[in-house]
């Protein structure tokens, strides 16, 4: 059945909620999690984020989420919301959703 | 109306210029999505001479600049740029700014929405005005965008150029003249501005735009830079921003130190921020087609109006129309439905930006 609107945005804030939390913990990032922009350039401009960062970044996933990115998809950390993307995609993988 | 020193040529390489914010601008040169697809695949070369340009001494320009835009010019390291906004005194965008660390000066550069005698108003307000030199009409700036640009600047100013990371200054010589040289496009693809003096900005031009022609790329107007800002999620002061005008709802929050004080319309911005956010600025896609994916149109959810479009394009790479659009924070999430321009008008789906992956992200330094 699909998700509800209401359903969509609950699941989506969890996940971006969490997600925020860790990675302003792990990048000692100066801002509070509402002034992170899900859509703000994680890469490059934006949140300026380095190789070394972008590692903080899987790991971050990893902790929240249990689930690994692989090295072949850095487009994963566009932004926040494409992280959101790829989590709750691999949560409805592993629970055999959509 | 302030005009390019590069008019000429432009307007012999078949540009249509159109006027924005009191500056003529090269809008197009007949295609602009043949435009954007060059910076994708290519490269494409674009006269920026709209961007007010100045350089002020460090010292004082370090204190100068930091008491006029929202981010932390003290922090800058040498050969480094900052990227943030100059706002007014009421916390409005007023310009999309790059600060430069250069070598005993500061580079100031702005796109701004403001008219010539206004944008002087309020930099004279923190000090500037007077510190600074202006170059904006001595000056022109070159932006060189695309996929294979880093092969374009290897070719003519050397292979260290490959190693500049993004958002630095270098400065090199063209002809005998010095060229501020920025990396720091908005595309998503690789970008580099040239700052040049205008005796050498013919012959500059000129072999850029060969090179560019050389790799298939073409010269591009700045509706495609619209495009490719918009398809890359970049910060458009001339589209979402002078739409929006408040950078809290357009996620300009990376542009700010919290810490700092004295910054024009420092307090409001504060203020607003205290208050927390009440709409926020997110990405919308549509089929093909889609007639009603226009800026200024309305968003509906279950029948009601809730929120309203502030920049549109159609991408090249997608295939399909994009768009930003201000809505409630409630609703703010991407992979939601809405209609678009009536109650029952087309659907449209909120998306995670940036949706595309730039070429440029693929190309590992040891390739370059």
């Amino acid at each position: 059945m699909p998700e509800t609107t209401n359903q969509v945005i609950l699941r989506r804030r969890q996940v971006i909620d969490t997600f925020k939390q860790e990675l302003i913990r792990r990048l000692n990032l100066p801002y509070l999690p509402e002034d992170l922009h899900e859509d703000v350039s994680m890469l490059g401009s934006g949140l300026g984020l380095d190789s070394l960062d972008s590692l903080e970044v899987v790991l971050c996933v990893e902790t929240c989420f249990k689930i690994k990115i692989p090295d072949e998809n850095i487009s994963v950390l566009r932004s926040i919301n494409t992280v959101a993307d790829f989590v709750i995609e691999q949560q409805d993988r592993a629970g055999g959703r959509a | 109306m302030r005009t390019s020193p590069l008019k000429e040529k432009l307007a012999a390489a078949g540009a249509v210029f159109r006027e924005r914010h009191g500056v003529e601008v090269a809008a197009h040169f007949g295609d602009p999505a043949a435009e954007c697809v060059a910076v994708r695949e290519a490269a494409a070369l674009t006269d920026f001479s709209f961007a007010r340009l100045f350089t002020l001494p460090e010292t004082p320009g370090i204190d100068y600049l930091d008491a006029l835009v929202a981010g932390n010019v003290p922090k800058i390291r040498f050969g480094r740029v900052l990227h943030t906004f100059l706002a007014d005194q009421a916390g409005r965008l007023a310009a999309d700014c790059f600060v430069a660390n250069n070598d005993q000066e500061f580079v100031f550069a702005c796109e701004s929405i403001l008219p010539d005698a206004e944008l002087e108003a309020l930099l004279a307000s923190a000090g500037v005005e007077s510190q600074a030199k202006d170059l904006s009409a001595d000056h022109v700036v070159l932006s060189l965008d695309g996929f294979k640009s880093w092969e374009i600047v290897k070719q003519i100013f050397g292979a260290d150029v490959v190693g500049l990371p993004y958002l630095s200054i270098e400065n090199y010589a063209f002809a005998g003249e010095p060229i501020r040289f920025i990396r720091a496009g908005k595309t998503s693809e690789f970008g580099y501005l040239l700052v040049a003096p205008v005796k050498i900005a013919g012959a500059l031009f000129d072999t850029l735009q060969a090179a560019v022609a050389e790799r298939g790329g073409r010269l591009a107007g700045v509706d495609a830079h619209d495009a490719l800002r918009l398809e890359g999620r970049f910060f458009n002061i001339f589209q979402e921003g002078r739409r929006v005008g408040d950078p809290l709802p357009l996620g300009l929050q990376w542009m700010i130190d919290f810490e700092k004080e004295n910054y024009s319309g420092c307090q409001a911005i504060k203020q607003r921020r205290a208050a927390g956010l009440k709409q926020k600025v997110i990405g919308f896609s549509a089929e093909a087609g889609c007639p009603a994916l226009k800026c200024g149109a309305k968003i509906f959810h279950e029948g009601q109006p809730v929120g309203e479009l502030v920049a549109d394009c159609v991408s090249q790479v997608l295939h399909r129309p994009l768009a930003l659009g201000v809505m409630p924070l409630e609703l703010a999430f991407s992979g939601l439905s809405f209609r678009v321009g009536a109650p029952d008008g087309a659907v449209i789906r909120s998306i995670s930006m940036p949706p595309i992956m730039p070429k440029s992200l693929t190309v590992r330094l040891d390739e370059m």
